[in-house]
């Protein structure tokens, strides 16, 4: 290392500037991944003869139907009570979920859950049942179950319950240790634990996760009426098939308030909890 | 042996901790409130009708399930390549248009919260509609097909990547900037030699995420015509086909835990 200079402050010869890191090409992926995507995207244009073209005239195309769909506020009336019974979709399933959801989140958990297999096994099934979409379970569930908001329900309160399990069991995981090895050390059983060593630690991070999966369940319950399943996606399903366009622009609007005013509301909660 | 010094009857609980308790019996009795006017007021089948509906179907859907029809896997397998396929150039539209509107609703590269409001509120009003939503205007607009399907995916997309990508713009780093500014750049070098390479990583890697939900959401707009998977999903729904149904969902099922898997293994490696 130099000797500092005459006059310089003493101190900052004794300084070595921590190394840089290697630009991004560390913390970037190598170049057979990109190519495998670059790859991927051109077959796929060509699978589905997709162009740029496309994109314009797609785009024209949308904005000069949104024109038609100019509102019609007399069909107003007809859209409260289907508006309503779709938040009570959205609520319902989240509460039933919830309630389904909470034993999973433990079982899931490495410390929350003794028994190995028992553990694998739910996380399997919470894995299976995530990867079906909400509005698969609707189109299913809406034969079986009458058509109505009773397949809605089901269907958005299983998809609850996997979200949250796997979200949650996420936060269990990295809890703090230290409460869980008190409570055991005094002889605590594992509900014990979990009550007074886990929930305490979690409960913010899961009410926030609870906020988070109704606003989800809020947009899933307007579409799944599309497939027979209660809720607003009726009317819009009416609407559409009697190219009804102005009540359709109606619907949209009210619907766009409704979802964004619920949103905001759950945002601003969130941010408060965490 | 001393007896330790009598303590008193347990004090009352702390004004603070009672209060909270209140709140806390309030929000539950609240909560449970809303269930029960919920479930009065609804309009739910009769028990008989239920039972009635699972006594026909529940058996023929076991059956089917239990029995998935190999005859549509290949066609299911098709099916779900062009779900695949779809999603792809969905996420990819989606990204490259959420690239300019994240820096157009960045606060800290506009230099003023007024100038990034216009770009911040356009990507909040396409987050709030529900994708299918935008796939049901687009086939009106344009016939059903999987183009419907991929534009749907890609505005969508736009919503969902620009605000994250303008949240990851906000926190970058602000050193490298003034760094390059004291040497003497411009702020195209400042954007093209600070910014970008500090943000390319994770927008790739939400990218990555949103390929997720796009698959997800592909394989379901085949049920409003916009192409992919679920076409002939919904047909066989209504003629309650189920073993041909089973296979199809074990297609769904097994591509989209594949991709997950292989999708998250990428992004661990990248941020």
């Amino acid at each position: 290392m130099a000797a500092p200079e005459p006059g310089a402050d003493p101190g900052a010869g004794a300084v070595t500037p921590a190394p840089l890191r290697p630009a991004t090409a560390g913390r970037f992926l190598n170049w057979a991944t990109w190519g495998i995507i670059a790859a991927l995207f051109v077959v796929s244009v060509q699978q589905t003869g997709f162009n740029l073209e496309l994109v314009f005239s797609g785009t024209a195309d949308f904005f000069r139907f949104f024109r038609r769909l100019a509102p019609d506020w007399t069909a107003l009336p007809q859209i409260w009570a289907p508006l309503i019974e779709t938040l009570q979709i959205a609520y319902l399933a989240t509460f039933f979920g919830t309630l389904l959801g909470l034993p999973l989140i433990f079982l899931a958990s490495f410390n929350t859950t003794t028994n190995r297999p028992t553990m694998v096994v739910t996380r399997a099934i919470l894995t299976v049942l995530r990867s079906i979409p909400d509005l698969l379970y609707a189109a299913i569930l809406a034969p079986i179950l009458t058509l109505g908001p009773l397949p809605g329900v089901v269907a958005l309160t299983i998809f609850t319950m996997a979200v949250l399990a796997k979200l949650t069991s996420e936060t269990v995981e990295s809890v703090d240790p230290g409460p869980l090895e008190a409570l055991k050390a005094v002889g605590a059983g594992r509900n014990r634990m979990i009550a007074y060593g886990v929930l305490p630690q979690i409960s913010a991070t899961l009410t926030s996760y609870v906020l988070y999966i109704f606003e989800i369940n809020v947009r899933a319950s307007v579409v799944i009426g599309l497939v027979g399943a209660g809720g607003i996606g009726n009317l819009l399903n009416r609407y559409l098939s009697f190219f009804d366009y102005g009540g359709l622009g109606a619907l949209i609007i009210v619907v766009f308030f409704v979802v964004l005013a619920i949103d905001q509301l759950s945002v601003w909660a969130r941010t408060r909890l965490i | 042996m001393t007896r330790a010094p009598d303590a008193g009857p347990i004090p009352p609980m702390p004004r603070a901790m009672r209060r909270n308790r209140m709140l806390m019996g309030a929000a539950v009795a609240l909560i449970l409130g809303l269930v029960v006017l919920a479930i009065v007021t609804m309009n739910l089948p009769t028990w008989t009708r239920v039972m009635g509906g699972l006594e026909r179907n529940a058996m023929p859907l076991l059956r089917g399930f239990i029995n998935p029809n190999w005859g549509v896997f290949e066609l299911a397998s098709r099916a779900m390549l062009e779900t695949v396929f779809m999603a792809v150039i969905g996420t990819a539209v989606g990204a490259i248009l959420a690239f300019p509107m994240a820096f157009l609703a960045a606060n800290n590269l506009l230099g003023s919260r007024l100038l990034a409001f216009p770009g911040k509120t356009v990507l909040v009003a396409i987050r709030t509609f529900p994708e299918i939503l935008f796939a049901i205007i687009f086939v009106a607009a344009m016939g059903p097909g999987p183009v419907a399907g991929i534009l749907a995916m890609g505005i969508n997309s736009i919503g969902f990547l620009g605000k994250i990508f303008s949240d990851v713009v906000e926190g970058i780093d602000a050193g490298p900037s003034e760094a390059i500014r004291a040497a003497g750049g411009n702020d195209l070098h400042v954007f093209f030699y600070s910014v970008v390479p500090q943000v390319l990583p994770e927008f790739a890697s939400y990218v990555l995420y949103r390929f997720e939900i796009n698959l997800r959401a592909a394989s379901i707009l085949g049920l409003v015509g916009a192409g992919g998977i679920g076409a002939p999903l919904i047909q066989r729904l209504q003629f309650r086909r189920w073993d041909e149904i089973s296979m199809i969902m074990i297609v769904i099922v097994v591509v989209i835990i594949v991709v997950d898997t292989l999708s998250s293994s990428v992004r661990r490696r990248l941020v």
